[in-house]
């Protein structure tokens, strides 16, 4: 078929019964739930991803996205679905969850001399970890009291070259307080911001994937995990072994932060639901 | 006090206990029998590197009591995979313990070419309980005959309960030549109304696309 | 208006008895299963439960034995809805701190009664 003529036999639009079946598979799957207001938005996603993969058709889009064993279609559709941009203060009220109450809870159950230790993964290009230590540093006075250690991993080891850097543009830290920025950052030439040296000093970063058992079984007694925006991109199998491996890689009573859209409702019932003023954070039961 | 500096530290040493349990075989299958219960979660986790498992993990979900130890168990069954996992599983869906028939079918949903050869069997089994299961597992399962399966449920199928899960199912799954046994299921439970609901639904879906 | 969350996996059954909430002037919110149900249980306030019995990663009984435990949901109206019709079950319902047990599917009827009972809206 000539391609005009193939162009036109694709379908254009999406059916009220075709965006009904689609997103009821989306929410079962991932717990997004699109209202009719974003219709426009999705519509003009699937249509592209039926496009780009040469489906003509929803219902034969469907199907293979349905039945396709790897689930990589839809680890697509989930990626061109999510908006994800990485700045500091993301998401800001939960490190305010996490200093005005979670962070509370951990200290009061240590003993003299022991630290309590936080794990940021992925680190991305940092902002997060660094957001973590500039909010204890700010907001949390127990700071004084005890020994906090943050590890913040990746599995790419450029990633983590840049966050040893700490090097950031004008957007990634549009949304500090101009007192933080003037206090934690130098200027640099070209618009960008690089974070001083000691908190560079203060974040270990490391290198580690997910998936490899006999790395992450390093990783132990942790109080606090944040893994926000990642689990959504994982498929099903790998989203359990990840809150397997966070669940031992935790103390018990210890904290977990997912991202905003995420929830253990489709990965693991491990933990359990605890809700702060701030935020929904979950948790290692008590021993 | 404070936040704590990089000081190139290697990551946090492995705890001692598991230095002296050796990571092999027969230390782990003791694990798994630890009055520890994350002792052992952790040697179920560990025994995810062995097929030959298989039996000792299934056993012991039997006699397990902590949630997390079972969770690791099923997890590592997921891993291991392959036929005798699948036939392990099945008896599960007869368990009396919802979270070991639930545990059994999150695996199973996640085997779609070894648990192929079991659904007709599964189907048509005694128990309408084991075939709404089955249904729960065509759910999830990723396997292209799933509506073919749906399909032979709502023309063999007379316990009410199954045809319900099965008619939910075909609103996502439901294909055009299925219409035809729809409309005729509609016809044979006029009274029902959820019944008569849900089939609308799954046509309105299919005709719609 | 009263506000309900009706917690399902399966999702006709979850629109069928929207339609039947909707009727009786309540506002419908879904959950696919107990962790997700209390999650939305954590960011609002809903006059009444409509929860099933088998669903996967939390059934029934154990979110209304998480509820009876949490402090703002110990008194939350719960009607649970079971494909299940024998004594035994009924118990256990009530054992887990559920108010009313009915079968799937709800009767418009059954609704309506245990409704207004647990809100005191008049319907």
């Amino acid at each position: 078929m000539a391609t005009s003529a193939r162009q036109q036999a694709a379908q254009k639009k999406i059916t009220d019964s075709e965006f009904q079946r689609f997103r009821d598979y989306f929410y079962r799957k991932t717990g997004i739930q699109f209202e009719e207001s974003k219709r426009y938005f999705v519509d003009k996603r699937l249509l592209e991803r039926m496009r780009i993969t040469g489906h003509d058709s929803f219902n034969s889009y469907f199907t293979a996205l349905r039945f396709q064993a790897s689930g990589e279609e839809l680890q697509e559709l989930i990626n061109v679905m999510t908006v994800n941009e990485t700045y500091f203060f993301r998401e800001e009220y939960q490190f305010e969850c996490l200093v005005e109450s979670v962070l509370d809870e951990v200290y009061s159950r240590k003993k003299p001399g022991e630290e309590i230790k936080i794990w940021s993964i992925p680190s991305s290009s940092g902002e997060e970890p660094y957001s973590i230590a500039i909010y204890l540093l700010e907001k949390w006075p127990k700071l004084d009291e005890i020994d906090v250690e943050i590890v913040s991993s990746d599995i790419d080891s450029k990633v983590l070259a840049r966050c040893h850097q700490g090097v950031y543009s004008k957007r990634s830290v549009q949304h500090l307080p101009s007192r933080i920025l003037a206090k934690y950052f130098t200027p640099l030439p070209n618009n960008n911001y690089q974070i001083c040296q000691d908190l560079r000093d203060s974040i270990k970063f490391t290198q580690v994937n997910l998936n490899d058992v006999a790395q992450t079984r390093r990783y132990r007694n942790f109080d606090v995990i944040f893994c926000r925006n990642l689990l959504i991109y994982f498929d099903d199998a790998s989203r359990r072994r990840a809150a397997d491996v966070f669940y031992d890689a935790m103390n018990s009573g210890g904290f977990i932060f997912l991202g905003h859209s995420e929830s253990m409702s489709r990965i693991s019932s491990l933990f359990k639901v605890r809700k702060f003023p701030k935020a929904m954070v979950y948790q290692k039961p008590l021993v | 006090m404070g936040l704590k500096k990089e000081r190139n530290l290697d990551i946090q040493p492995v705890a001692t206990y598991e230095r002296q349990s050796t990571r092999d075989y027969a230390g782990l299958l003791q694990q798994l029998e630890s009055s520890d219960p994350s002792k052992r979660r952790w040697g179920a986790r560990d025994l995810a590197n062995y097929p030959q498992a298989v039996d000792p993990l299934l056993g012991r979900i039997l006699v397990e009591t902590e949630h997390p130890v079972r969770e690791a168990i099923f997890d590592s069954l997921q891993q291991i995979g392959g036929p005798a996992v699948v036939s392990g599983l099945i008896p599960l869906l007869r368990n009396e313990d919802a979270a070991v028939r639930n545990g059994a079918i999150e695996v199973l949903q996640a085997m779609p070419e070894d648990v192929a050869p079991h659904i007709v069997e599964l189907l048509n089994d005694s128990d309408s309980d084991v075939r709404i299961f089955a249904i729960d597992i065509l759910q999830q399962l990723a396997h292209p005959q799933t509506p073919q399966w749906l399909l032979s449920v709502l023309k063999d199928e007379t316990h009410i309960n199954v045809i319900a899960a099965a008619v939910d199912r075909l609103a996502e799954v439901g294909t055009t030549d299925m219409l035809s046994e729809l409309k005729a299921l509609k016809l044979r439970f006029p009274d029902e109304s959820y019944l008569q609901f849900a089939i609308q639904t799954a046509i309105d879906r299919i005709e719609g696309a | 208006m009263k506000k309900i969350l009706i917690v399902d996996d399966a999702v006709t059954v979850r629109m069928y008895h929207r339609q039947l909430m909707e009727a009786l002037g309540f506002s419908v919110t879904e959950a696919v299963n107990g962790i997700e149900a209390l999650e939305k249980s954590f960011s609002e306030h809903f006059d009444l439960y409509l929860v099933d019995v088998n669903m996967p990663k939390m059934d029934g009984y154990r979110l209304v034995q998480e509820m009876r435990k949490t402090p703002e949901l110990q008194a939350a109206p719960v009607i649970m809805i079971s494909t299940e019709e024998s004594e035994l079950d009924k118990e256990k319902a009530y054992l887990a701190g559920a108010n009313f047990y009915i079968v799937k599917p709800a009767k418009m009827d059954e609704l309506k009664t245990y409704a207004a009972i647990l809100t005191g809206k008049v319907l």
